[in-house]
């Protein structure tokens, strides 16, 4: 953490970004259990629940947002970790192993409650390959900032 | 305007993944409102609806989920000695709908058939757009006066004559068109208020005693279902259970206007108040996403703002440029949000889904629009939130630090 472009607001943010989006997920999951007698209640969150996947995945942008401001931050930081000697592949490579390292704590608390709840454990997996997939994305973008 | 169109090209389009991010959590706080007025509007309307029916002294049906019944076991004969009895005894509302036929029309719709006697419709006064009201003293080996929704106005105008093979006098049929519905008429389940069936492409069948007399079970059966007794007491509706359930063997259960009432707050309000709990929820939730969006945008073009300002841009004119933006991101997602529901409706017109077709500006009808003003309304609170937290938050930071940022 020592080396880390990550403080730990940064951490901290990260986490309820994904967060949010794994419990979402369960909750929509939580809800299609629900056994509701109200025609009324049921009809409003079939609203809801027909377009759970475009939901939880319009959701993930804050992810998006947390990766392009969190690099556009740590600009400045970048460039002088490289003046003083590191590198771009170092810093990249430290960049994603954290952003890996929260994604798994995150998902295995989502499991956790997937375990308490008695659903699916694999419901939350296709959001973290969308996570993934931004998390290459964004350290792709490490690079653009080697130069301040 | 120029200075409006420099922030739009120059910063916020420079840093446009804020701005969509933006739009996309109001696109969900718009839908969520969206969502929840219409189920309220809904459930209002068929309340109101309801409340022609549920009078003082009105007792209406409905089967006792625990009775047991062997629908094949029910013959003509059982139903029509509580026909009888019902029409020796007391004045009732008899509706029944969903009867489907195969009528020729422009727009090749199925078409459906909705039965009432006179009774029910005095309570519920239909709204004509042309035509006049319905006459019950009619011979049905004759013509039969009906009503017809809009869509079936231009097949059938009034005075001319509908024939139908298969009917539920299990005879051929020939109804007359007497008057056509306004456009949108429509009629609420009575347990599930938010739930309605348009009358657009419907006829309105006259049911007198001998129509019902002679039509099949499933016309007698189904308007037992929803039978309301008009002005009657407890003790003679007692005996009316007791003769359904020695004929027909099922039990029905009849609810006065205050159970009624009762049911409706306990189980409506209730439900009402748990979506309105949720909304607000959920729009707290959007909104506390949408400051933390608008906190990183100012993170990150801090320096562009605080040049601005330090030229001689003033505090005033960046709320101005800041509503201006935050308006034109409202307008997009209202954009979206009409276009959803128009597609939604227009997909009722190309499955050809008669009982949900509507007509208006895009096919949306006025709960739709009243959803739209509501989700207008919610946008301009949630404006104000924003941009007043992204003002007070540049603010904060002096001129002199922001542009060395």
């Amino acid at each position: 953490m020592k080396r880390s472009l990550f403080r730990l607001t940064d951490v901290l943010e990260l986490c309820i970004a994904y967060i949010f989006c794994f419990f979402l997920n369960v909750l929509f999951d939580y809800v299609k259990t629900l056994d509701l007698d109200s025609y009324i209640l049921k009809t409003f969150l079939k609203d809801f629940i027909d377009y759970q996947p475009l939901v939880v995945l319009l959701f993930t942008f804050i992810v998006i947002v947390f990766h392009y401001q969190m690099l556009h931050r740590k600009n400045t930081e970048i460039f002088c970790r490289i003046l003083v000697g590191d590198t771009v592949f170092n810093i990249t490579i430290r960049y994603t192993l954290d952003c890996i390292t929260i994604l798994i704590f995150t998902y295995f608390l989502s499991v956790l409650a997937n375990v308490y709840l008695n659903f699916n454990l694999t419901s939350n997996i296709y959001l973290v390959l969308i996570f993934i997939a931004y998390i290459l994305i964004s350290a792709r973008q490490v690079r653009k900032h080697e130069n301040f | 305007m120029k200075i409006f169109k420099f922030f739009i090209s120059k910063i916020f389009l420079r840093k446009a993944i804020l701005g969509i991010s933006m739009i996309l959590l109001l696109c969900m706080a718009n839908y969520i409102t969206f969502i929840a007025a219409r189920s309220i509007l809904s459930t209002f309307q068929g309340y109101q609806e309801t409340k022609c029916i549920n009078q003082e002294g009105n007792y209406i049906a409905n089967l006792d989920p625990d009775s047991d019944i062997d629908i094949d076991a029910i013959g003509e004969d059982g139903t029509q000695v509580v026909y009888d009895y019902l029409n020796k005894n007391f004045n009732y509302a008899f509706y029944t709908d969903g009867f489907m036929a195969s009528i020729p029309n422009i727009n090749d719709m199925e078409i459906s058939l909705s039965y009432m006697n006179e009774e029910y419709y005095k309570l519920n006064q239909f709204e004509l757009s042309q035509g006049t009201d319905l006459d019950f003293d009619y011979q049905f080996d004759k013509e039969i006066p009906v009503l017809l929704g809009k869509g079936l106005s231009k097949t059938y105008p009034v005075g001319s004559t509908i024939k139908i093979e298969e009917s539920v006098l299990d005879r051929p049929l020939t109804l007359k068109v007497q008057g056509i519905l306004k456009q949108n008429a429509y009629h609420s389940n009575y347990y599930a208020p938010n739930s309605k069936t348009y009358y657009n492409f419907s006829i309105l069948v006259p049911a007198n005693e001998k129509f019902i007399h002679h039509a099949n079970i499933d016309l007698q059966w189904n308007g037992l279902m929803d039978v309301t007794i008009l002005e009657t007491t407890k003790e003679k509706i007692a005996d009316l259970s007791d003769v359904i359930e020695d004929n027909l063997g099922a039990k029905f259960n009849f609810f006065s206007q205050k159970e009624n009432y009762d049911y409706f707050n306990e189980y409506y309000v209730h439900s009402l108040k748990i979506i309105a709990v949720i909304t607000l929820a959920l729009l707290v939730i959007i909104t506390c996403l949408a400051i933390w969006n608008v906190l990183v945008s100012v993170r990150l073009m801090l320096k562009d703002f605080t040049i601005n300002l330090l030229v001689g841009l003033s505090y005033s004119k960046l709320r101005k440029i800041f509503y201006s933006y935050f308006g034109i991101l409202s307008f997009i997602n209202l954009m979206v949000i009409f276009a959803f529901t128009a597609s939604n409706r227009y997909g009722c017109w190309l499955r050809k889904d008669a009982t949900f077709v509507t007509y208006g500006l895009f096919s949306l009808i006025g709960m739709d629009w009243l959803a739209l003003l509501v989700v207008a309304f919610s946008d301009v609170v949630i404006g104000i939130i924003i941009v007043e937290n992204m003002l007070r938050e540049i603010k904060k930071v002096p001129i002199s630090l922001g542009v060395l940022q």
